[in-house]
């Protein structure tokens, strides 16, 4: 199988993946870029992983599984909380931090 | 252990401390008492010292500055050269505090008057004592130190306090001399000692080397600072605001021979350097003429006897000149009884007439001090060089020296110095003890003993000073002074009445004669005094145009133009670099997660640019 379309593939998912970050306001949106970001990488692990014979890429997408997991919950739980603050998933919104 | 040499060292500055530390509960007669005592302790250890003088000691109390290269210990050495000034320093010294304790009596800062004289003391001794120049080096700035403070005494008068800054400024310049001289030194030599210097020299160097006499050179603009030779003389006249027996102590007898003595220390050096030896024989020369034709307008008492003093080093430095030290050495000596005597007969008067030594409004004192006038005339007569008081003797044998080492010209130049140094003093002498009495004020009178009995002392010592160092070869003073290697390059002539001992005595009968008869029978009919003279040709004006206006403007232009735009600008600049800079940083902090994620974003690519390139 030929790697590059692999490859390439997996880089237009990370690239959409900027791209959402940049441009969308909404805090679920900007997570779900970030996930898919997330899997861009782990689909490059796969492919060298295949391409090479070496299970050590393998290894890592489970870890990145599991850690996307657990950022997963944090990540909604503190939106939950953003949004019981201010009514509003806008991430520009929360701009407190800049003082 | 040689326990005296330390005592006599340190018992001066032990009083300094002490006085400095009580100044405020120290009654004016323990001050007193403090003040005397230490330094005539001082004076006997030095005399037991001379008791039992046999070969030079050297004496390292603890190693100074250890570096190798340098390796200065605080060495203290002592040959018959060391030992006469010592005594010379603490003898004299010890008179004038007595004096002092009469001049000072109403002055409420008293024990800082002591404590500075103290110092003084302690910062000469340890100037002759020192055996390397850098030990030499810290005495040479201490005398300057206790000079300043002591000029400065009454600092709330505004020409003392310039006068004071004036010695020091001007001493400055000398002091870049000599430490240029002590760097260059260790260059040359690797070493400061100047037993070892002076032993290595002759076989190191040749005969005048340019090396040596660059050395010699540097060397001796220190010594014309500190003995107020041309062109470094304004200083000294000035220094007269300071009190009589300071003007005495450090501006006649004894800080002013530091830079003879200096030449004398170094004389082997300067023996290799005859080129430095002839500019210093020139320079002295000339100083003492300049000084001498200064003198004689004077209207200000201590002013002459500041101008003679400067003419009398002049004569020092002229027999060091032609390598005659020990003729130098002795009209030191005799010079620093006599000048001392002048400045202190001259110090009653005007501690009496409550502080004026204007010559104009004294006049007929002789009447009033019956005793004082008689002493400044012995004071006149000595140094005026008229036999058998000593100056004369140490004068003629410059005179002497000079003409058979065949400099005519300093002769001659020593000769004209000589009398008009009888003319003016003369004419000090007339001016303010003979003629009509011009006061009229019966609170003026007779000194008391306590300034007398000091000056009375000093009076003998310079009537008799004179035969410790001449009439013929076996001179105490001089078989004293061979010790230290320093004698007269000619063999002394076996008559006493030379051509030229009978030259200078005509000139000193002549100047004095002269004088005499002027201003006794003709004082009213004289116009006023010769301006050009009186203001020592105009020298200080000069320098005032030459280097202080220039200096001044220099001063206001950075004052003006570059302080403001360069230096502020620059600080000005840095400042808004700082802020602009926060600025545009703080705007990258906005606050919005999104332009932070762009920002990494932009990292990430330049970071993958920089890697992959």
């Amino acid at each position: 199988m030929d790697i590059s379309l692999m490859i390439f593939i997996s880089m237009a998912m990370f690239a959409v993946g900027v791209i959402g970050v940049l441009t969308k306001r909404n805090a679920l949106i900007f997570f779900l870029s970030i996930e898919l970001m997330l899997n861009a990488a782990n689909l490059l692990f796969v492919t060298f992983a295949y391409h090479w014979g070496n299970m050590t890429g393998l290894v890592w997408v489970f870890f990145v599984l599991v850690v996307a997991a657990a950022e997963a919950a944090v990540g909604l739980a503190l939106i939950i909380n953003l949004f019981r603050s201010k009514q509003v998933v806008d991430v520009d919104q929360y701009n407190e931090l800049r003082e | 252990m040689h326990y005296e040499l330390c005592l006599g060292l340190f018992m001066p500055l032990l009083g300094f401390l002490g006085l400095m530390s009580f100044s405020q509960i120290l009654g004016r007669r323990s001050a007193n008492i403090i003040g005397c005592s230490t330094v005539f302790i001082s004076f006997l250890c030095f005399a037991s010292l001379l008791y039992t003088f046999s070969n030079p000691i050297s004496l390292t109390l603890f190693q100074w500055i250890p570096v190798s290269g340098i390796d200065a210990g605080f060495t203290l050495y002592l040959d018959s050269l060391s030992l006469m000034m010592t005594l010379i320093i603490t003898g004299v010294g010890f008179l004038i505090h007595v004096y002092s304790t009469g001049y000072m009596d109403h002055e409420t800062d008293y024990a800082r008057y002591f404590a500075f004289l103290n110092l003084f003391i302690f910062a000469m001794l340890l100037l002759v004592l020192a055996q390397n120049i850098l030990l030499l080096f810290v005495g040479w700035e201490g005398v300057g130190l206790a000079s300043y403070l002591l000029i400065g005494f009454w600092y709330t008068r505004p020409s003392a306090a310039q006068a004071a800054t004036k010695a020091f400024v001007i001493n400055r310049i000398g002091d870049w001399g000599l430490l240029t001289g002590i760097l260059l030194t260790l260059v040359l030599f690797g070493t400061v000692d100047i037993v070892e210097i002076s032993s290595r020299v002759t076989t190191e160097y040749a005969r005048g080397a340019p090396i040596l006499v660059l050395l010699c050179v540097l060397y001796f603009i220190g010594a014309i600072g500190k003995s107020a030779q041309l062109p470094l003389y304004t200083w000294l006249p000035d220094a007269m605001e300071g009190p009589t027996p300071v003007s005495a102590l450090i501006h006649a007898a004894t800080m002013v021979t530091a830079g003879v003595y200096l030449v004398v220390r170094m004389h082997p050096v300067f023996m290799m350097a005859p080129w430095a030896l002839h500019l210093v024989g020139i320079v002295g020369g000339l100083t003492s003429l300049f000084a001498a034709l200064c003198a004689l307008a004077q209207t200000d008492l201590k002013r002459v006897l500041a101008y003679s003093t400067i003419s009398q080093l002049g004569l020092m430095f002229l027999a060091c000149g032609i390598g005659a030290f020990y003729a130098a050495m002795f009209h030191l000596m005799t010079h620093a009884f006599v000048k001392a005597l002048l400045f202190l007969s001259a110090g009653i008067v005007v501690h009496m007439m409550h502080g004026t030594t204007e010559m104009a409004q004294m006049g007929g004192l002789a009447k009033i001090f019956k005793k004082t006038h008689w002493l400044f005339l012995i004071g006149v007569l000595a140094l005026s060089g008229i036999p058998p008081l000593s100056a004369f003797f140490s004068k003629e044998m410059i005179l002497e020296q000079e003409y058979l080492a065949g400099f005519y010209t300093l002769f001659y130049v020593g000769l004209t110095t000589s009398t008009l140094t009888a003319f003016y003093l003369t004419r000090a002498y007339c001016l303010t003890f003979l003629g009509p009495l011009k006061i009229n004020n019966s609170s003026v009178k007779e000194g008391p003993p306590a300034m007398l009995i000091p000056v009375g002392l000093l009076a003998l010592l310079s009537i008799s000073g004179g035969f410790l160092g001449c009439c013929g070869s076996d001179a105490i003073l001089e078989g004293f002074l061979e010790k230290s290697d320093i004698s007269l390059p000619e063999i002394e002539p076996t008559t006493f009445f030379t051509p030229e001992a009978i030259m200078a005595m005509i000139g000193a009968f002549l100047g004095f004669g002269s004088a005499a008869l002027i201003y006794t029978q003709y004082r009213d009919r004289l116009g006023n005094t010769i301006q050009v003279l009186k203001n020592s040709f105009y020298i200080n004006e000069i320098y005032w145009n030459l280097f202080a206006k220039p200096l001044a403007a220099v001063s206001r232009f950075i004052d003006a133009m570059v302080e403001p735009k360069v230096f502020d600008g620059l600080i000005q600049g840095s400042v808004q670099v700082t802020q602009g800079t926060a600025q545009a940083l703080q705007k990258m902090q906005s606050g919005q997660i999104r332009s932070y994620v762009a920002w990494i974003a932009l990292g990430m690519v330049f970071l993958v640019i920089y890697l992959v390139l």
